[in-house]
This record gives structure tokens, C-alpha cells and sequence, in this order.
């Protein structure tokens, strides 16, 4: 019930999230901007396009938007982003979150290579080079905040952090939340890691993955990734503010996560458009740097985990 | 008799029948026949590790002339589990020599040695003492060193690997051999039980431990013992590589938990710290080489020592939590490292397998130039895909429970309060979670160039599909990646039961770890995908209807130029960016030779890469050491120069040195 | 100030230092380890009001507003002088071993902190001391700059970041040395970054450059 709420808040919200972040950004710099409802227009438009499939592509180019999205959904569903009571029967682990959120990387992955293109397969490499380093950062961040909490589960996590809020700045949380912080943006392609706005060939991660996609199939990976966005940008405001976020199911604590939840990804969205502004995108052969340094982080806090907070 | 002593008689009988087979049958049955009964001992060894697991007892005994005590076939728990797996992936081992085996492994020796080699691998881990044991391993280094050498005539370099494997597997033997010998010196006895009564603080079975630690690691595959691994696995024949790195070298692991578990339970401290240690530094070298290899079986070679890595890592630590206080999260952490043996079982077997049919359909086994096989061979793509998944760890396959029960294991462990604890799980969490990454790059690469993409030679692009049998077999490894990723529940409960963890109630759907109060349902991880999946399949159909797929004979690839196959990424390209990140750690060579035109330096003609990659283990251990041998070796040839004189002066000079020390 | 503010704000001025310290290994813009370090100064500034407002100890604050002068202000001020300012490529560093190398060196040397330091922390419960091994941990990780590290500023900042960790054990320990000591210290510090800035524009006139690797022939 929480569940299917959160996939149709999370899928109607993530366009919005995008369109907010790409109108702050414009305002910022100086121009209109295409207004926040743009994203939606885009997916009805190309939900209404035909897709084209190139000689020699295999159903891989198919099944991959497809699988694409079908992750962040349930990711999305799984996440506690507006309750803490999860699905029955499938708890909100963080490691099955995790890997069903690297399912999905692999899809694009795929995809990316399926053309055949020199473009596909670089945008395919450099993806996966960041995933890899990304994957050890946010298993030991969230690693590092389930040690205190006793649990990995994340909506045991949350419900810890309700219990005892200023326990977030403590040095494991902020420490982990930093490293999470960073594994994020790495993960959904933000700057500085990767420019979502850029079509310069040489710049591009997953720009240059979706090429070779167009219509129906290209709604999906770009609705499954806004997807991706949203649902890790929801969990990081719930991670530092829990306020909001519904313990029990009833109709007014529902509505109230709801609002909650949307004024926090607006927040922070507009947050990180902010920064982004004042970013450049790093080069590629200093990404594994920053990466480097949020698993630093992440190690240092779960090594503070234990050692500092004895139980 | 009692079924486990029908099983372990029937395995014999069965190996016997299929070396027989191998060496008299008419040429055109020979290969069949002996796949059919090499198969059929799988199938016993299997069934009778299953019928151990769930209580059977029995005990075989074979008396010998020597005047020892006789030879005792006698499995307990933990050996029925491997010789579960070993069963397991002989049958499907067996099933794909019948479409595979041709040529030089078709000759009778190379053929007589596999029935030998499956029924050897599951003798090991039912030997109920000392002399079984080493006989089991004895016979399972030489069939193997056999089946290696098949294609020597034809490769060179496979010479060369059997060189190695005879080596390096003998010096393992040797080393059991020394530690079994001094603990059983010591206890005055070769039963396991016998030897189990030694007290595991002793200076003896310390000695003992380490010379059994090297050799259990050696045959693991361990760094830095490894060095066999990715030699043997491209030179042996795909079915036998398979059965090599799935069941044969998790024997090393079989070992290792034998000694730590039955032989000296309860050691100290350090027994688990050197386990972990040595896991921690496979996991991270064998992942790093296998993500920058591009042979797809050294690939899959270095992934081997990867995950045996884990497997150790797992037992380390579980040793370490069940004496430091945490006996739940202790036997999770065993519990984890069976599961991680059964799901590489399968999964390298499916790789391994896929592997060789991507090697006989496109005579190609570098992964620079392949590409485009998918089109031309689902069947394989598809269960070579599956294989990838569980071996990246994503669900919902087996590699994804075991990766789940061992993190359960670690975040369950936290000791606040206990030192040595509070330095090995940071570490081993970030181990883990830095091989998963990492082991998500190589799969994708391995499936992806591979399958995906354009031909990028001849033999890839007019590959073919695998014959009937190889595809059987292949589907066989990819439904069970896939099953027991589903229904891990009876796995868990053998699991459980091998290493003697209280039993946890896990039903067929879900692994239940009760002591430390987690659950996973992978059947509910599934339900929900195959929902979501259902639901966007639904949504992209619905859009077909106003929108159907157009087929253009162009990809874009920003232009719509038509490129040459050429200009794809390769495995090489692919890792690149990674390569980079860990320059320091693997030290490739690279050539870049840019020539240009003669009219100006600012037009280059061409441009030539060359990148290399050499193990740094052995550049740096083994190539001095060979180095030094061969100098000692030099200097002993002097005392040898061929005069019959002298050497009866040799002979006569050691008869005298003998009377003068005896008669002291 | 309740026991749990007083615990939340201690660690929190932890947290901050051991960022800062990991930060300043992972930048490579000399200006921004030089605004990291400032930050430091003023976390080392707030850990001892802290720690002077709960023992309700004048002479603490005092000392805790020293610190803030001169670690969060003069010192930075002085270092930023010393930085380059025309030439570029002068701005950034290159380190001796790679960043990611580093930045693991730095993640074993913090828990080696932990562990030099659990003796201590079995003697008392504080929080106070709970944070010991953070400061052990600065002063290895600056130790750790001023070997790996080839300008000149870097190896000044390493320095000054080896005091800061000192400073922080002292101050969280002993609840600060005597007032006496601490402004020798202080002093001392002050006449060492100041002798230094000098030195570095002297060799960067003689050498052109700030590189401290060009200094090979460091004997007699």
C-alpha cells in the first residue's frame, strides 16, 4: 500500500525533480528556462514516437529500457522514502536495494554497447568504471549508518534516526553521509562527475549510452534514471532530516509524508542545482579521485563505528 | 549396506566402468559412452552427498597391502556438501564433453582420466582418514595434470601451463602431505578423529597448520599461490576447466575447513587472521587482474581466485566471530562461505562451459575480437549471461544469496568493544564491497564485448551455435544459477547442516538466518521485478500499437557514418579507465609507437598500441625464485659430467657415509 | 550544558577535524587545503570552549580564543601569502604517491589511531576522550603530507596540521596544558610558519619553483 504510493509519488515527482533542477539552473545563469513541466512533455513525446533499431542491435536494446526501469521501480518501492512500514515479506534491505539499483546500471550498461557504436561502448566503459568504484562507496556508507542502528534494514535505519535525530552529527553519520552524498551524485550522473547537459562527444557518460536509443525506449531510460535521481535524492534529505515520514498508515500521515517528502526533494534539488552551477564537470581521470576519497570517508566511518560509539 | 556405502561403491564401480569405456570402446562410441558414465558417477556422487546431508551415515573401508591401517571412504556432513557441488558439476561437465570432446582430448588417456578425475574430486571430501585422503588428492592432481596436457602436441603454451599446474599442484601435495604427516606423527593415528584429538595450541599443530594452509591455498588458488591458475584454466579443455575451477579447486577450500574445523577446531586466534588475510588479498588481486585481463579464460581464471578469495575471507572471519562472541554471526559467516561455494560451482561452470563454446564456435579466446555473438548464438549468450549475473552477484541468482548472507554475516558481527575485531570487519566489508564493484565492471565486459556490439574478426562473425549436448548442459549450469537463486531455502538447510550450525528454520523460499534476525525472500525480489517488468512490457506494447519498431540498417553512433568494426570499444578499451584508476597496483606495459607522415609531424600515419599485463606475483616472486633454482640447478649439473666412474665413486662415497652413521 | 549536548558538540568538533584532515589530503588546490586548514583552527577553537565551558574554566576559553585567532585566522592569512599567486600551475599539487593511495594510507593510519589509542580510552568513559584518537590521527595524517608531499606550502601545512593533532590530544587529555605552555606553543608555531614563509620565497627566487624534490643533496 506505502509501497505502490511511494512507485506513484516517486513516478510523478521525478520528471518535476529534473524540470525544477534544470529551470533553477537557467534562472541562475540567466536564461527562462523551459519551465518545469518540460521533462513530461519530453516522455509524452517520445512515448509517442517510433523507436528506431539499428542492423545488427539484439533484443538486448529492447529489454534494457525496459529493465531499466522496471529497477528503479522497484527501488522506488522499497526505499523508505514516505513510511517506514515496508512490503511485507520483502523488508527494505539495504543490500537487495542495492543490487536491484545495479541491476538496472547494468541494463544501461548493456545497452550501451549493444550498437556497437565507438560512442556507446566509451559511455558503457566509463559508466561502469564509475559504478564500480561507486558500488564499495555506498555498501560501506550505509554499511557505516546500519552499525549504530543494529540493522540493514533502511527503514529500521530511518526509524533509529526518528528515535534520536541530533545523531546525525555524529561523526559516523556525517562522515557516511558525506561519502553518500558523493556516491550519489557519481551514481546518477550529476556534476561534477558527469554534465547531464552535455551532447560534446568526449564529455559524455550516460549521454553517449542512450544514444543510440529513441522513442518508447528512450521515455524509459530517461524516466528510469530521473527515477533513480529522485528516489536516492529522497532517501539522503530522509536520512538527515526523518521528520514527516509516516510510522503508521493512515490517510493524514500519509498525506503529510507526501507533502513532506516533496518539499524535501525540492530542497534538495534545488540545492544541488545551486552547486552545480558553481561546478565544472572534473576531468575523467580525476573522477576515480573523488570516488577514492568518498570511500576514504565512508571506511573512516565505519571504522569510527566502531570504535567510537561503544555501546 | 546403507545408501551413503551403495553410493560410494557405485562411484568407484562407475569410474572404473567409465575409464574402461575410454580405453577399449569402438572409436565412434567411446566419446558418448564415457560422457554418459562419467555423468552417471556425477550423478552418484551427488546423490550420496545429498543422503549424507540429510543424516545417512556409512563407511566403506578398503584394506591396502601396506602395512597400514585400510583406506576409509567415511563422509561427514561438510564432505557430503562438496561432494554435492563436485556431483553437481561433474553431471553437467560430463553432459558437455559428449558435444565437446574432439581432437587431441578425444585421445583414449585424456579421455580415461576425466571419469578418473570426476570420481577423485569426490573421494576427497569423503575420506574418513589420512591415507584415503592423500590417495583421492593424489589421484585428482594427476588425472588433472592429464587432462591439462590434452592439446600439448598442438600448443605450445599449453606445455608450459602443464609445467606449472604439475608444479605448482605437487607442491601442494607435498605440503598436505608434511602437515598431515607431522599432526599425525604427533596424535599417532590417520583417522580424522585421531587426528582431530591434537591440541590445537601446540607449537606441532601450528607447524602443521601452515604447511597445510599453503597447500589448501595453492590449490585454491590462492595469492600468492595462484599463479597455475590462469595458465592451467586457457589450456585444459573447456569442460575440464570447468570442472576445475568449480569443484576441483574449491577441494583447496574443502581442505582448509577440514582443518579448521574438524582437525583443529578452536585454535587461536591468528588460524582465522591468516584465513582472512590471504581471502582479503585474493579477493582484490584476483578481481583487479581478472577486470584487466582480456583472454575470457584468464578472465575467468583470475575471477576464480576472486571468489575462492571470498569463500576463505568467509570462513576466516566466521572462525574469528564464533570465538569472539558473536557465534551467530559467526555461523552465518560459514554458512556464507558454503553458499559461496555452491553458487560459484554453478555459475563458473556456466561461464566456463559458455566460454568454450564461444571458443570452438569462433576459434577466437582473445575478447578483443569478438563481439556480436549474441545474434549467432542465443542459446549460449543467454545462459553465458546468466552465469554473469551470479558471478556480478545481482539478483536473483545464487551469487546474489551467498553475497547477501555474507554481508549479513559482517554488519551482524560488529564488536564494539573488541579490538581485533573492530580492524578485520571495516576491512573485509570494504574488501567485499570493492570486489562486488569491480566484479560488476568484468562481468559486463566479459558478457558484453563478447556477445553484444559487432564482430570485430572473421571467426566471430561466422560463428555458429553450439552442438545440442553443449547446450543442454549450459542451460542445465544457467537453471541452476537461476534456481537456487530463487529457492535457496534446502541449500541453506545442507548448508547449515555441514557446518554444524544449530539448524535455522529455512523453508524452501527464503534464507532465514534466525540467530542474528535476518531474512531474505528471493522469491519475493523476483515477484516484484517480474511485476515491474510486466508493467512497463505492458506500457511499451500498448505504445507499439500507434508506434511500431522501425529497422534502419544504421546505428547513429552521432553521424550515421558507417564505421568500421574497428572503432568499437574492445575489452581493452573497455577497462581502460580502470586500468588507469589502479596503475600502480597492476603495472601494465604500454607501447604507443605513432608514426607519421613524411610530409609533416602534425599528420600521424598510424598509430600503434600495445599493452601488456603481466602478473605482478610472479614478476616479482616466482620469476627470482625460478631464477635462483635454475642457478643451483647449474652448479649441481658439475658434480654430474657423465663419467661411470665417477658416479660409482658417488655410490661407493654414500655406502660408506651410510655404515660410518649408522655404526655411530 | 547537559552531559548529551556537551558529548554531541565534542564529537561534532571531532567529526569536523577528522574531515577536515581526509579533505586536506584529498584536495589538490593548495588554496583550498589552506581554507580546510583555517577550518581546523576554528574546530580546534571550538573543541576547547567546549571543553572550557563544561569545566566551567575561564582560562580554557581564553586559550580556545587565542586558538581561534591565530590557528583559524593569522596562520591561514600568512600561509595564503605564502602561496603563489601568479603562476599557475604552481597552484596545484603533485604529490609523490597518487591521491587515491593517500587517501587509503590515510583511512589505515586513522584506524591505527584508534587502535594506539584504545588503551586510553579504557581508562576513562568520557567523551572528551573518546575523541583521543582523532587527534593521534591528524598528527599521523600530517606526517603522512609532510612525506608525500612535494611544495613547499603542502609541507607547511603538514606541519601545521602535526601541531593541530598534538594540540588536540594535549587540549582533550590533560584538559589543556598551562596557559604559559600554550602561548610558548602558540608562539613558537607562530615564528616557525613566519620563518618558513620567508624561506619558501627565498627558494622560490633561487629555484623558481617551490618543488621540494629539487632538494636532493640535503647533506653535508
Amino acid at each position: 500500500m506505502v509501497a505502490v504510493l511511494q512507485v506513484l509519488v516517486v513516478v510523478a515527482a521525478s520528471p518535476l525533480v529534473i524540470g525544477l533542477m534544470r529551470t533553477v539552473r537557467a534562472r541562475l545563469e540567466g536564461r527562462v528556462g523551459a519551465g518545469v513541466l518540460q521533462p513530461w512533455r519530453d516522455l509524452r513525446k517520445l512515448w509517442g514516437k517510433e523507436p528506431l533499431r539499428a542492423e545488427g542491435t539484439t533484443w538486448v536494446s529492447v529489454a534494457g529500457p525496459i529493465t531499466l526501469l522496471a529497477s528503479s521501480l522497484v527501488v522506488a518501492a522499497l526505499t523508505p522514502l514516505l513510511g517506514t512500514a515496508g512490503l511485507a515479506g520483502l523488508p527494505g534491505d539495504l543490500f537487495v536495494v542495492v543490487s536491484v539499483l545495479l541491476l538496472g546500471t547494468v541494463a544501461l550498461a548493456l545497452v550501451g554497447l549493444d550498437a556497437g557504436t565507438a560512442f556507446g561502448g566509451m559511455g558503457s566503459s566509463r559508466h561502469m568504471t564509475i559504478a564500480a568504484l561507486v558500488e564499495p562507496t555506498v555498501l560501506l556508507s550505509v554499511y557505516a549508518l546500519s552499525i549504530p542502528a543494529g540493522t540493514s534494514v533502511l527503514s529500521g535505519i530511518v526509524r533509529a534516526r526518528l528515535d534520536d535525530p541530533v545523531s546525525v552529527l555524529s561523526p559516523v553519520s556525517l562522515l557516511a553521509l558525506l561519502a553518500l552524498t558523493i556516491a550519489v551524485v557519481a551514481e546518477t550522473g550529476r556534476l561534477p562527475v558527469d554534465n547531464p547537459a552535455t551532447h560534446l562527444e568526449l564529455t559524455m557518460v550516460h549521454e553517449a549510452m542512450v544514444l543510440e536509443t529513441s522513442g518508447r525506449d528512450l521515455a524509459w531510460l530517461e524516466l528510469g534514471s530521473w527515477m533513480r535521481l529522485s528516489v536516492l535524492l529522497g532517501l539522503l534529505s530522509t536520512l538527515v532530516v526523518p521528520w514527516g515520514i509516516a510510522t503508521e498508515v493512515s490517510v493524514t500521515t500519509l498525506a503529510l509524508a507526501v507533502v513532506a517528502l516533496l518539499a524535501k526533494l525540492t530542497v534538495i534539488a534545488g540545492l544541488l542545482a545551486t552547486i552545480e552551477v558553481t561546478l565544472a564537470k572534473l576531468r575523467l581521470f580525476r573522477i576515480p579521485e573523488l570516488l577514492a576519497g568518498s570511500f576514504a570517508l565512508a571506511f573512516l566511518a565505519v571504522t569510527a563505528s566502531y570504535l567510537v560509539v561503544q555501546a | 549396506m546403507t545408501a551413503v556405502e551403495w553410493g560410494l561403491a557405485g562411484q568407484l564401480a562407475l569410474a572404473g566402468l567409465g575409464v574402461l569405456a575410454a580405453l577399449a570402446a569402438p572409436a565412434r562410441a567411446r566419446v558418448g559412452l564415457t560422457g554418459v558414465l562419467s555423468a552417471l558417477v556425477g550423478v552418484a556422487g551427488a546423490v550420496t552427498g545429498i543422503v549424507v546431508l540429510s543424516g545417512g551415515q556409512g563407511r566403506l573401508s578398503l584394506s591396502t597391502s601396506l602395512p597400514l591401517d585400510p583406506m576409509t571412504l567415511e563422509p561427514t556432513a561438510l564432505g557430503g556438501f562438496f561432494m554435492l557441488v563436485a556431483g553437481a558439476v561433474g553431471v553437467v561437465a560430463a553432459v558437455y564433453s559428449i558435444g565437446y570432446v574432439h581432437g587431441a582430448a578425444a585421445a583414449r588417456p585424456v579421455l580415461a582420466a576425466f571419469p578418473a578425475f570426476l570420481a577423485a574430486m569426490q573421494l576427497v571430501p569423503a575420506a574418513g582418514d589420512l591415507l584415503s585422503f592423500l590417495a583421492a588428492w593424489e589421484l585428482m592432481a594427476v588425472a588433472s595434470t592429464v587432462l591439462v596436457l590434452a592439446e600439448h602436441a598442438s600448443r605450445a603454451e599449453v606445455r608450459r601451463a602443464g609445467l606449472w599446474y604439475a608444479g605448482m599442484t605437487h607442491l601442494s601435495f607435498v605440503l598436505i602431505l608434511l602437515g598431515l604427516a607431522l599432526l599425525a606423527a604427533h596424535q599417532g593415528g590417520t583417522s580424522w578423529a585421531e587426528l582431530a584429538t591434537a591440541d590445537p595450541d601446540s607449537a606441532t599443530a601450528a607447524a602443521a597448520y601452515l604447511l597445510l594452509v599453503v597447500g589448501f591455498a595453492t590449490k585454491a588458488g590462492l595469492v600468492p599461490f595462484h599463479v597455475w591458475l590462469p595458465r592451467a584454466h586457457p589450456a585444459a579443455p573447456s569442460h575440464v576447466s570447468a570442472a576445475m575451477s568449480s569443484a576441483m579447486v574449491t577441494m583447496g577450500v574443502y581442505g582448509l575447513l577440514l582443518v579448521v574445523v574438524r582437525l583443529l577446531p578452536g585454535g587461536p586466534t591468528w588460524f582465522g587472521v591468516v584465513l582472512v588475510a590471504l581471502g582479503a588479498v585474493s579477493a582484490v588481486y584476483g578481481i583487479l587482474q581478472a577486470s584487466a585481463a582480456s583472454d575470457l579464460k584468464v578472465l575467468l581464471g583470475y575471477s576464480t581466485t576472486e571468489n575462492t578469495g571470498l569463500m576463505v575471507l568467509a570462513a576466516g572471519i566466521g572462525l574469528l566471530l564464533r570465538e569472539h562472541g558473536a557465534p551467530g554471526a559467526g555461523d552465518a559467516a560459514l554458512l556464507a562461505c558454503l553458499l559461496l561455494v555452491a553458487s560459484h560451482a554453478a555459475f563458473k561452470t556456466a561461464l566456463f562451459l559458455g566460454a568454450g563454446a564461444v571458443l570452438s564456435a569462433s576459434g577466437q579466446r582473445d575478447l578483443d575480437r569478438m563481439g556480436g555473438l549474441g545474434m549467432r548464438m542465443p542459446v549460449t549468450a543467454v545462459t553465458f549471461g546468466v552465469g554473469a549475473l551470479g558471478a556480478a552477484a545481482l539478483p536473483v541468482t545464487v551469487g546474489f544469496v551467498a553475497e547477501w548472507t555474507l554481508l549479513q554475516s559482517l554488519i551482524h558481527g560488529a564488536r564494539p568493544g573488541d579490538r581485533l575485531i573492530a580492524v578485520v570487519m571495516p576491512v573485509a566489508v570494504a574488501v567485499v564491497a570493492l570486489t562486488a564493484g569491480l566484479a560488476l565492471l568484468t562481468f559486463v565486459k566479459a558478457a558484453g564485448i563478447t556477445f553484444l556490439a559487432r564482430p570485430r574478426s572473421e571467426g566471430a562473425a561466422t560463428a555458429r551455435e553450439a552442438p545440442r549436448p553443449m547446450q543442454v548442459a549450459l542451460v542445465l549450469a544457467a537453471a541452476v544459477v537461476v534456481g537456487l537463486g530463487l529457492l535457496p531455502g534446502q541449500l541453506a538447510t545442507w548448508a547449515h547442516a555441514a557446518v554444524e550450525a544449530p539448524s535455522a528454520v529455512s523453508d524452501t523460499t527464503a534464507i532465514r538466518l534466525a540467530r542474528i534476525d535476518a531474512v531474505l525472500v528471493p522469491l519475493a525480489v523476483a515477484t516484484a521485478l517480474g511485476l515491474a517488468v510486466a508493467l512497463v512490457a505492458a506500457l511499451a506494447s500498448t505504445a507499439a500499437r500507434q508506434a511500431p519498431r522501425r529497422a534502419v540498417d544504421l546505428a547513429w553512433g552521432c553521424g550515421g557514418v558507417r564505421s568500421s568494426a574497428r572503432m568499437q570499444y574492445t575489452a581493452t578499451s573497455y577497462a581502460e579507465p580502470l586500468v588507469r584508476v589502479f596503475d600502480q597496483a597492476l603495472r601494465p606495459q604500454r607501447d604507443v609507437e605513432i608514426s607519421h607522415r613524411d610530409e609533416s609531424r602534425y599528420l600521424v600515419e598510424q598509430v600503434h598500441f600495445r599493452q601488456s599485463l603481466h602478473d605482478l606475483v610472479e614478476a616479482r616472486v616466482y620469476d627470482p625464485l625460478l631464477g635462483f633454482v635454475m642457478r643451483v640447478g647449474a652448479v649441481g649439473r658439475r658434480i654430474q659430467n657423465g663419467s661411470i666412474h665417477r658416479y660409482l665413486g658417488y655410490s661407493f662415497a654414500a655406502l660408506v657415509l651410510v655404515l660410518v652413521v649408522v655404526s655411530w | 550544558m547537559s552531559p548529551s549536548v556537551f558529548a554531541q558538540l565534542v564529537g561534532l568538533c571531532a567529526a569536523v577535524l577528522l574531515l577536515s584532515s581526509v579533505l586536506i589530503v584529498w584536495r589538490r588546490s593548495l588554496s583550498a587545503q589552506v581554507r580546510l586548514l583555517a577550518v581546523q583552527g576554528w574546530a580546534i577553537a571550538g573543541l576547547v570552549i567546549v571543553l572550557g565551558l563544561e569545566e566551567r574554566s575561564v582560562e580554557l576559553v581564553v586559550v580556545g580564543l587565542l586558538v581561534l585567532v591565530l590557528k583559524g585566522l593569522v596562520l591561514p592569512r600568512v600561509l595564503r601569502r605564502a602561496l603563489p599567486q601568479d603562476a599557475a600551475p604552481e597552484r596545484e599539487e603533485t604529490p609523490l604517491i597518487n591521491t587515491t593511495a593517500a587517501l587509503i594510507a590515510t583511512a589505515l593510519l586513522t584506524m591505527l589511531a584508534y587502535l594506539v589509542s584504545a588503551p586510553l580510552r579504557g581508562l576513562d568513559d568520557a567523551p572528551a576522550v573518546a575523541a583521543v584518537p582523532v587527534g593521534i590521527a591528524m598528527a599521523l595524517i600530517g606526517f603522512l603530507i609532510l612525506a608525500t608531499r612535494t611544495h613547499a606550502v603542502s609541507q607547511l601545512i603538514g606541519f601545521l596540521m602535526l601541531d593541530n593533532g598534538i594540540a588536540t590530544v594535549a587540549f582533550l587529555t590533560a584538559s589543556g596544558v598551562p596557559f604559559v605552555v600554550e602561548l610558548g606553543v602558540s608562539l613558537d608555531i607562530l615564528l616557525v610558519v613566519l620563518i618558513l614563509q620567508v624561506l619558501t620565497g627565498r627558494i622560490r627566487t633561487q629555484f623558481g619553483a617551490l618543488d621540494l624534490s629539487e632538494l636532493t643533496e640535503l647533506r653535508d
